[in-house]
């Protein structure tokens, strides 16, 4: 079974820094593996080791973002794409080109895998537009994935319901955090993955933009706050009697 | 291209936010906007400038149905855009219609805005650290995010029908099942006691619903408490991922206060939170904090409410 795995390396949000206007300082922010692709990649591998094969791990990012290709590989992951270009500066759509044509150009798959949503922007957006793209079925939000021969079953996590559904293969999916509990690395696994191939292409050659006009992002500033950032101190007893007073006075508590 | 801007979800409710964002980007001019529906009208459908009543489909259930329906309809009648309540589905099924029509899609967004050549709107990133505003040029498709806009209340106007054919999907849904929901609404509860990893064990719980019923609240809680542990069900997790609130009081017990938490509660109109590390990031989200044992300050608060009878 031949399996594609999508996996962003992200912007860190809790290393990111605001610079004294509240706009984000991105260039050089650190970057991560967007959480939930740990779980994209685990399964991935989950559905190797059931039915043997290969897992591929595909990226649009910059050179900076290897570490978190690496990151994949480490995990178990046999070999990379890498699609350069900008994913802060590339839309979903554009993004979901990208990854399409990678996908097709090192194809067949019979299983592509995101995660639901990416850690800094969770959008959301990328899979569906790449299980579009390619035209095989899709299912979003699996938090299970059994494939059995020319079938798959899966189970979407909604938010007030759960669907079985039977996904003919190929087929592509997003997952939840629930599906997994993703590895890590051992040391000689990490050490290993630098010698795995990773091949590398240009994201607007190819796939062109075309006429298409993309979504993009006008300014960004710090979400305000305005808490009080009142700490009350005290024994167990003081502090509980000061905070009710307290709420009492916002008049936030009624009897 | 004309400036309709079509609205849909899957949910009623959702569908009556999404009519009332629309409502705004055409500056308050009903007869602008319309609000879609697939395959059956329904009766708590809000939709002041009519319906538009995609016939074909047999259901509105799957979002890669929902989705073709939606573009062969847009094709014909050419919408400036369509938005999209920011449900699971709803992601989905806009992100799929963008990608048929081939033009942009803005994700999860709040105050929507037109100038007549693009769509504006606001979004949060980087965990809710920051706000950015985004655009898109017309026509575009848009998720809304859901609990943004008030949901519409005026009565429905007339319905159009259109029949753009069956739609088939390659995939079979063998069965679908509510999820166990909880008892309480926490979107329209007063008082929020939310439950975090401080919390030893599932049967400490009780706890803590006992002091959100004396608070005449209801009890949220952390994604991991619902999503990895399993202790509430998944409708009780408030961030990024799960509901968003804006109760008068949140009360954050043993929650470190990760930016992806803090996006689902921002918006309350007091928070107050109880940890026992001083550097916790859920203080700077807080107006009141009390560093300590939720063991000790959870039933120390009990008995100070009971004081106040
Ligand atoms: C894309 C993405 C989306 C996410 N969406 C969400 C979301 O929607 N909602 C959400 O909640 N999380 C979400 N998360 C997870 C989030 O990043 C955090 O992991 C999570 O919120 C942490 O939960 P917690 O605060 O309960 O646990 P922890 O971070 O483990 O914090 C536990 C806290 O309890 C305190 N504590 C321990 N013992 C006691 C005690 N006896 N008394 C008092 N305090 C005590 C500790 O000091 C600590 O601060 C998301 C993550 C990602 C990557
Ligand atoms: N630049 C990217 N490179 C590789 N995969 C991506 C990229 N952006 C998004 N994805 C995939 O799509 C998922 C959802 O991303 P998003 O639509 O941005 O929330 C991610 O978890 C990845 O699996």
């Amino acid at each position: 079974m031949r399996i594609a795995v999508c996996v962003k390396h992200s912007v860190d949000e809790t290393e990111l820094k605001l610079d004294p206007s509240g706009r984000p300082q991105l260039a050089g922010a650190a970057g991560k593996m967007s959480t939930f692709d740990k779980n994209a990649v685990e399964e991935g591998l989950r559905l190797k080791a059931a039915h043997t094969g290969e897992v591929v791990i595909f990226m649009v990012g910059t050179p900076a973002s290897k570490k978190t290709l690496k990151e994949a590989l480490a995990m178990g992951a046999d070999r990379g794409a890498l699609v350069l270009a900008d994913p802060l500066a590339v839309d979903s759509l554009r993004t979901a080109d990208m990854l399409a044509a990678a996908i097709r150009k090192g194809g067949p798959f019979d299983v592509v895998l995101c995660s639901e949503g990416s850690s800094d922007t969770y959008s959301g957006q990328v899979p569906p537009m790449l299980g579009e793209l390619l035209g095989v079925p899709y299912a979003g939000y699996a938090r299970k994935v059994v494939v059995n021969g020319q079938t798959a079953r899966i189970e979407r996590s909604l938010e007030d319901s759960v669907e079985i559904l039977d996904v003919p293969v190929p087929f592509a999916a997003s997952v939840v955090s629930e599906i997994n509990e993703p590895r890590y690395p051992t040391l000689i696994q990490i050490m290993q993955a630098g010698k795995k191939p990773v091949e590398e292409m240009d994201g607007e050659e190819l796939a062109p933009p075309g006429a298409y006009r993309q979504a993009s992002v006008v300014s960004m500033s710090a979400q305000p706050s305005t808490r009080k950032h009142v700490m009350i101190e005290g024994s167990p007893d003081e502090a509980a009697a000061k905070l009710v007073d307290a709420l009492m006075k916002e008049g936030v508590l009624s009897k | 291209m004309n400036h309709v801007v079509w609205a849909y979800s899957e949910n009623e409710g959702v569908s009556n936010e999404v009519a009332s964002a629309a409502t705004d980007i055409v500056k308050g001019s009903p007869g602008e906007v319309v609000v879609v529906e697939i395959a059956q009208p329904r009766a708590g459908i809000r939709a002041p400038g009519g319906r538009l009543l995609l016939k074909g489909p047999s259901s509105a259930d799957s979002p890669g149905v929902v989705a073709e329906a939606l573009y062969r309809a847009a094709k014909e009648l050419q919408p400036a855009a369509v938005l999209v309540g920011a449900t699971r589905n709803g992601r989905e099924t806009a992100s799929r219609l963008a990608a048929k029509l081939r033009v942009g899609c803005m994700s999860e967004i709040y105050n929507l805005s037109s100038d007549g050549q693009s769509l504006l709107g606001e979004r949060n990133v980087f965990a809710g650290k920051v706000v950015a505003k985004v655009t898109c040029a017309l026509p575009a498709v848009a998720t809304v995010k859901v609990g943004s806009y008030p949901r519409m209340e005026s009565a429905p106007g007339g319905t159009r029908e259109l029949d753009v054919g069956g739609v088939d999907s390659p995939i079979r849904v063998a069965s679908r099942e509510k999820k166990a929901v909880g008892a309480v609404d926490l979107k329209s509860a007063k008082v929020i006691v939310s439950a975090g990893r401080g919390v030893k064990k599932k049967e400490d719980l009780a706890m803590l619903e006992d002091l959100a019923r004396e608070m005449h609240g209801a009890l949220g809680c952390s994604r991991p408490l619902s999503s990895d542990l399993g202790w509430l069900p998944e409708e009780h997790h408030i961030g990024l991922t799960g509901v968003s609130v804006k109760p008068d009081l949140y009360l954050a017990v043993g929650i470190s206060g990760q930016l992806q938490h803090t996006a689902g509660m921002k918006d309350s109109k007091v928070v107050a939170s109880i940890n026992t590390d001083k550097d916790a990031p859920m203080f700077q989200a807080s107006d009141y904090g009390i560093v300590g044992d939720l063991y000790q300050v959870v039933p120390a608060l009990r008995r100070a409410l009971s004081a106040h009878g």
